[in-house]
């Protein structure tokens, strides 16, 4: 296993990132930006699509700012998990993100942007070629997609970050920087279907902070995520849910979402409203963990069965949803 | 000189003015004075304090208290934690060149042509080398070599070797893969086990007029003893299941490496972490076609073997070409995936597993059906076949043994010998069996065992010669200290305990690659001069598992000296006679064995040393921690080093040369051989686990694992190997597997997706040592390293069943795996919530009090065969009538051993039997 040579810069600050990013475009370079690199690193180790310059984030200092409503892009994971400012079912998240070693590296700005994964595509060279290539790294031969053949369209490699569900369910902010200023949008608008494309980053942008709204700490909730073994492991299925009571045994609010199913995280608007419109209680919160486990389309790419990970969706939402019931009969 | 503290331990010890009374300061390790004798360590039969329920043995005489039983830190430890122990790849010899290994990307294919030209062209590469460079083959069995050093006419798997590069630097040398140009025709592959069993176009070995039909069959086996055809009249109960294990590979943390280097005179070093130095030597000097005294094998460190690193490997041959083409030492370094397709991991096997009781709760029968997965070579796959039969014959007294096996070929990474060696699928497909035996009988599961066991020193039903058997302690030690009376069938509904058991081979009774009365099986050097240290030089190859430890600590005890004044030379073969290995849990037993008896002869120079300088009588010496003195007036004596100068006067160093060699046993039928062993291991575990109904999750929290390993020479060496037994075991029961995709290409050759249990899944381990002591074994001591794995698998089956009433027959029990057998329980029991499901309850019926009052009487018989040395020879089959003194099948015709199958029986074989139906070349008239 061999670092493939690649030219690393390193800025100091965001305007110094984005004019390296401007310049290297301009003159028709490749780049990726790099965070923590537990997530690229190991990629470009298996020469998955290799770029010749790497900017890195690690010396941009304003990055790292942490309070209760603002998370910077390169605050790491295990920071995250200590801090007394993030909301707990945050801090659940990112607990069970790899290991203790990955998340004192690894950030929530590369969590959030995490690669989209796929056995057929986490492999190294040889492997790959070995299975003529795939659509997601093809090496200029057009290949086709290996998890559903005779279709080149559309990369279904999964995305399997944890942080992202938490996020979109409590109504976080993403903010990102490039060559043409900056822009918000709600997290969940963030994500674009298609393991290739991702997300709607564009070439010289990137993310440089989280927003949550100012009622953040009003909201509780639960994560679980479906893995073999209880470290190391993505999520094969993961599922947030958060709420807000008011007192009644009935939410006011109630939001869920979902990773580690399709190429991007989903929150599950549609399926929470009808389970609100026609409240029962438990009953209820059965419906729903049914009706999200239907939405759901996993494919045939990582460890588990999608059969499996669609049935284990039932049961992670009504886990997360658990704590609703919690006081009331 | 100093005087620490040290003087108490003068008193009453004779002096003479102006002499110093002991060791000099340096040349007695630590502590410059001998420590009194600790009695705690001397054996009852010698006057000490050292309880031997189990009665004397033969070694007690020689034991000096030193170190034999004390938890002793390994003597290599320290170069580990320090980082300075040099493994394959920490090797750098000046010049080097790096190795890379062009790799097939097809499953099946016949090499075309290789075209080079251009690599070569490239600045910084300097020699490449084919197929044609060296079309020698070898293999670690020499009646099945069928390897090549690279492709030379073939590739028989993804990632099987086609050519390889050396040059200047790593980022050269991948350059150069990229344009070496290969040109195949690919060939249809076959990646089911079953189809290996038919006839091929292709068949992906050709092994002339021994090919058996045109079929992928490697080896098959047909076994036949005891009374068979009296199976169905008088079972009463009967067992059926067929299982299907996933391969699953040793991991070993350091990926296989190696350099090669030609010296100007002409011979070659290869630097190599290996199990089995002597076969790659044998190897080389095969595929390079030069003698074997030109070649030196030094073994370095080793990060993990588990019988991975057991074969003579392509790559090593690779390293050598390339070092011999360009003048240059080259250096391979595997990357993790090429782990994967070098293998010999777990042979990935269909067992069908019989097992039937009578009415008396006795194991009338056993039938087993094996086909496993050889992938694309031999490997040890010839004794793998015999071994999932043969390995489960005991601890047992069975009625009848009716084993069929099958090994064939397929295009995938060969399978090969891991860690408890073709015992450990069977095994567990014959203890869950047990587990349900008992249900359907309604007794407890240990006591169905417990009455059902061969006593010490009897004969197995195929032959075997069992000496110590320490497997009913196992049991009642597990049962106690589990608490298994308040929670077996207790438990609620996803709470479950379970039981296992397991057997295996102290040491493999013939060695691979010569007649046992020929030539020992293991050899020990000792040099000791002025100085006082000892030199041992050893073959044996220390993996991790601690064998340099155990040969330090059997001549340290014998010779009564502390564990700093031995050093160990166990590294080159330049150096170490000749050693089979670390294979087959040989190198306790036969090596220390080796190195007591090279011990014994320096001991009887220092006594007669002793004597001559005292005048004491010879036969009242005994050896204490550095000093030899009269037993009865421990006053008279002399230090160790005066006794070893004065043994010095006229020859010098004191050299001594010691051996072992197993004694004659066993049978003559076809196959007898295999599975012999001069001694075997026991060891009963029980496993608690909980069991998500919801997810099919399954956590290991505790175990009580009780293994009998004659004698813990190093408890704290013994307590590992459990440990790290049950984590290795816990990892293939419950999520390690080699996962193969629809394509046939291996889907997870890296550490993240093959998935070794982390430190959370680990349980608590409650590791319980027995000490059978072994009448052979040195000290008395058996294997620990392979035999505890065996039980943890059936053990945490079992406990499955016991929480959720859910019998799996497929490994690994990942969750998905579990869900679908929870989902068809629901069905079957018309229950719609998996937390409703009924958990299994046990009421005792009246075979429990027969069970249980057998067991009485034969834990008195055990006693007293244990102590009896005058005991009557016990053949398996006494317990169902038959006369015990004789080998049934010499009085009894319905016990006749048969091994090969009847025309009647290949009208309907089984899966592995049907391999019988062709016939072989040579059998047919075929050229």
């Amino acid at each position: 296993m061999r670092m493939p040579p690649f030219q690393l810069h390193t800025p100091t600050s965001l305007e110094e990132a984005i004019l390296i990013a401007g310049e290297l475009a301009s003159n028709e370079q490749e780049f990726d930006w790099v965070a923590g690199g537990t997530d690229l690193l190991p990629n470009y180790k298996w020469h998955l699509n290799v770029k010749a310059n790497v900017i890195s984030l690690a010396k941009i200092s304003e990055f790292t700012e942490l309070n209760e409503t603002h998370i910077g892009a390169m605050v790491r994971l295990q920071d995250l998990v200590e801090s007394s400012a993030t909301h707990p079912v945050l801090a659940k998240a990112a607990d069970t993100v790899a290991s203790i070693m990955v998340r004192r590296s690894g950030t929530v700005g590369g969590n959030i942007c995490l690669d989209t994964r796929c056995y057929w595509f986490n492999q190294t060279e040889q492997w790959r070629e070995s299975i003529d290539w795939c659509h997601k790294c093809d090496c200029g031969t057009e290949a086709d997609c290996r998890v559903i053949p005779n279709q080149n369209t559309l990369c279904v490699a999964t995305y399997q970050a944890d942080l992202a569900p938490v996020l979109m369910c409590l109504g976080a902010t993403i903010h990102l920087a490039g060559p043409n200023g900056a822009r918000s949008m709600a997290l969940s608008e963030f994500f674009q279907l298609d393991g290739m494309t991702r997300n709607v980053l564009q070439t010289g942008e990137l993310v440089t902070h989280l927003t949550l709204p100012e009622d953040v700490a009003e909201w509780q909730g639960d994560y679980q995520k479906l893995r073999q073994r209880e470290s190391w492991d993505f999520p094969e299925a993961g599922v947030a849910a958060v709420w807000k009571k008011n007192g009644s045994a009935k939410p006011s609010q109630l939001r869920v979402a979902t990773t580690g199913l399709e190429s991007i995280p989903m929150l599950h608007t549609k399926q929470v409203d009808e389970c609100l419109d026609g409240w029962s209680g438990a009953e209820s919160i059965n419906e729903l963990a049914e009706s999200i486990r239907k939405a759901v389309k996993p494919v045939q790419n990582t460890w588990f069965s999608p059969s499996y990970r669609r049935k284990m969706v039932k049961v992670l939402t009504r886990r997360a949803c658990a704590g609703l019931m919690e006081g009331s009969s | 000189m100093a005087k620490d503290g040290n003087e108490d331990e003068m008193v009453g010890y004779r002096q003479q003015p102006g002499k110093l009374p002991f060791a000099k300061p340096g040349s007695g390790g630590k502590n410059q004075f001998s420590r009194p004798t600790d009695q705690e360590m001397i054996p009852e039969s010698q006057g000490g304090n050292l309880a031997q329920p189990w009665g004397s043995h033969r070694h007690d005489k020689l034991v000096s208290g030193q170190i034999i039983g004390k938890t002793t830190a390994l003597v290599d430890g320290k170069w580990k934690v320090t980082g300075q122990a040099q493994y394959g790849d920490d090797i750098r010899l000046p010049g080097e060149l790096i190795g890379r290994i062009i790799r097939s990307p097809h499953h099946y294919a016949r090499v075309l042509s290789i075209d080079f030209s251009k690599a070569l062209e490239l600045p910084g590469v300097v020699a490449i080398a084919t197929g044609a460079d060296a079309e020698n083959k070898f293999g670690v069995l020499p009646v099945t070599k069928d390897e090549h050093a690279m492709a030379v006419e073939k590739v028989r798997h993804v990632g099987d070797l086609v050519a390889c590069v050396a040059a200047e630097d790593e980022a050269t040398a991948r350059e150069a893969e990229r344009l070496i140009e290969v040109e195949y025709e690919i060939l249809d592959s076959i990646h089911d086990m079953r189809d290996g069993l038919q006839d091929s176009e292709n068949p992906i070995h050709d092994r002339g007029k021994y090919h058996i039909g045109d079929a992928n069959v490697q080896k098959r086996v047909f076994q036949e003893f005891g009374d068979v055809d009296g199976i169905e009249e008088n079972a009463i109960a009967s067992h059926k299941q067929n299982w299907l294990f996933a391969g699953v590979n040793h991991a070993a943390t350091e990926p296989h490496a190696v350099v090669a280097n030609w010296d100007p005179s002409g011979r070659l070093t290869l630097y190599t972490p290996q199990q089995v130095p002597h076969y790659v030597h044998r190897a080389l000097a095969d595929v390079l076609e030069i003698p074997m005294h030109q070649i030196n094998v030094y073994r370095t460190f080793v990060g993990g073997g588990f019988g991975g690193k057991s074969d003579p490997f392509p790559h090593e041959m690779c390293s050598a070409i390339l070092a011999r083409k360009s003048g240059r030492p080259v250096r391979i370094t595997f990357d993790r995936e090429e782990v994967y397709w070098i293998n010999r991991g777990r042979h990935p096997s269909r067992i069908e597993m019989n097992l039937h009781a009578d009415d008396q709760g006795r194991i009338c029968g056993i039938e087993t059906d094996a086909l496993i997965d050889g992938g694309g070579f031999a490997s040890f796959g010839h004794v793998t076949t015999y071994y999932n039969g043969v390995l489960h014959t005991a601890p047992y007294e069975i009625g009848a043994f009716h084993y069929t096996g099958a090994r064939v070929w397929t295009n995938k990474p060969a399978s090969g010998a891991m860690r408890g060696h073709g015992a450990v699928n069977s095994r567990c497909a014959v203890e869950t069996g047990l587990d349900d035996l008992a249900e359907q009988l309604s007794v407890d599961p240990i006591d169905l065992r417990l009455a059902n066991l061969l006593p010490p020193h009897s004969a197995t039903i195929t032959g075997f010669r069992v000496t110590s058997i320490g497997m009913r302690e196992c049991l009642e030690r597990v049962k106690q200290e589990s608490g298994w009376d308040e929670k077996f069938r207790k438990m609620p509904l996803g709470k479950g305990i379970g039981i296992g058991c397991g057997f295996f081979i102290s040491g493999s009774g013939l060695p691979i690659h010569w007649d046992p009365n020929k030539f020992p099986h293991a050899t020990v050097h000792l040099k000791i001069d002025m100085d006082g240290g000892v030199t041992v030089h050893t073959g044996a190859a220390d993996i991790g598992q601690g064998s340099d430890t155990v040969v330090a600590q059997s001549v340290a005890e014998v010779l009564g000296l502390p564990l700093d004044l031995i050093r160990i030379r166990s590294r080159e073969s330049d150096t170490s006679p000749v050693d089979l290995g670390s294979y087959s849990s040989r190198v306790t037993f036969m090596n220390a064995n080796a190195a007591i008896s090279a011990a014994m002869q320096i001991r009887d120079e220092l006594l007669d040393a002793t004597a001559e300088i005292t005048g004491a009588e010879r036969e009242k010496l005994v050896i204490g921690d550095r000093r030899i003195f009269a037993k009865n007036d421990p006053a008279v004596g002399v230090s160790y080093l005066e006794a070893l100068h004065k043994a010095q006067e006229d020859r010098g160093a004191l050299v001594a040369s010691g051996a072992y060699r197993t004694p004659p046993m066993g049978r003559t039928h076809k196959g007898a051989a295999a599975g012999l062993a001069p001694a075997y291991s026991f060891s009963a575990y029980v496993a608690e686990v909980s069991v998500d109904v919801e997810t099919g999750q399954t956590k290991v929290d505790k175990v009580w694992a009780a293994h009998d390993c004659g004698k813990a020479l190093n408890p704290l060496a013994v307590k590992g190997q459990i440990i790290g037994s049950c984590h290795m075991g816990m990892g293939q029961v419950l999520s390690e597997e080699m996962k193969y995709g629809r394509s046939g290409h291996l889907m997870n050759p890296d550490l993240l997706d093959y998935k070794i249990p982390s430190v959370h899944e680990m349980p608590e381990v409650f590791p319980i040592i027995v000490e059978s002591n072994d009448p052979e074994g040195p000290f008395g001591a058996k294997e620990a390293g392979e035999g505890p794995l065996l039980p943890i698998l059936p053990a945490v089956c079992n406990a499955v069943y016991d929480a959720i009433g859910v019998r799996t027959a497929e490994l690994p029990i990942t969750p998905d795996r579990l869900l679908r057998l929870i989902e068809r329980k629901c069905k079957a029991e018309g229950v719609g919530d998996p937390l409703e499901l009924p958990s299994p309850r046990l009421e005792h019926s009246e075979l429990q009090a027969v069970l249980s009052k057998r067991a009485t009487e034969h834990a008195k018989r055990d006693l007293d065969r244990r102590h009896n040395e005058n005991r009557e020879p016990y053949h398996n089959g006494a317990l169902f009538g038959l006369d015990p003194t004789t080998p049934p099948d010499e009085v009894d015709e319905k016990w006749a051993v048969n091994v090969i199958p009847s025309q009647e029986y290949l009208a309907d074989p089984r899966l592995a039997g049907s391999a019988w139906k062709h016939t072989e070349r040579r059998h047919r008239g075929d050229d």
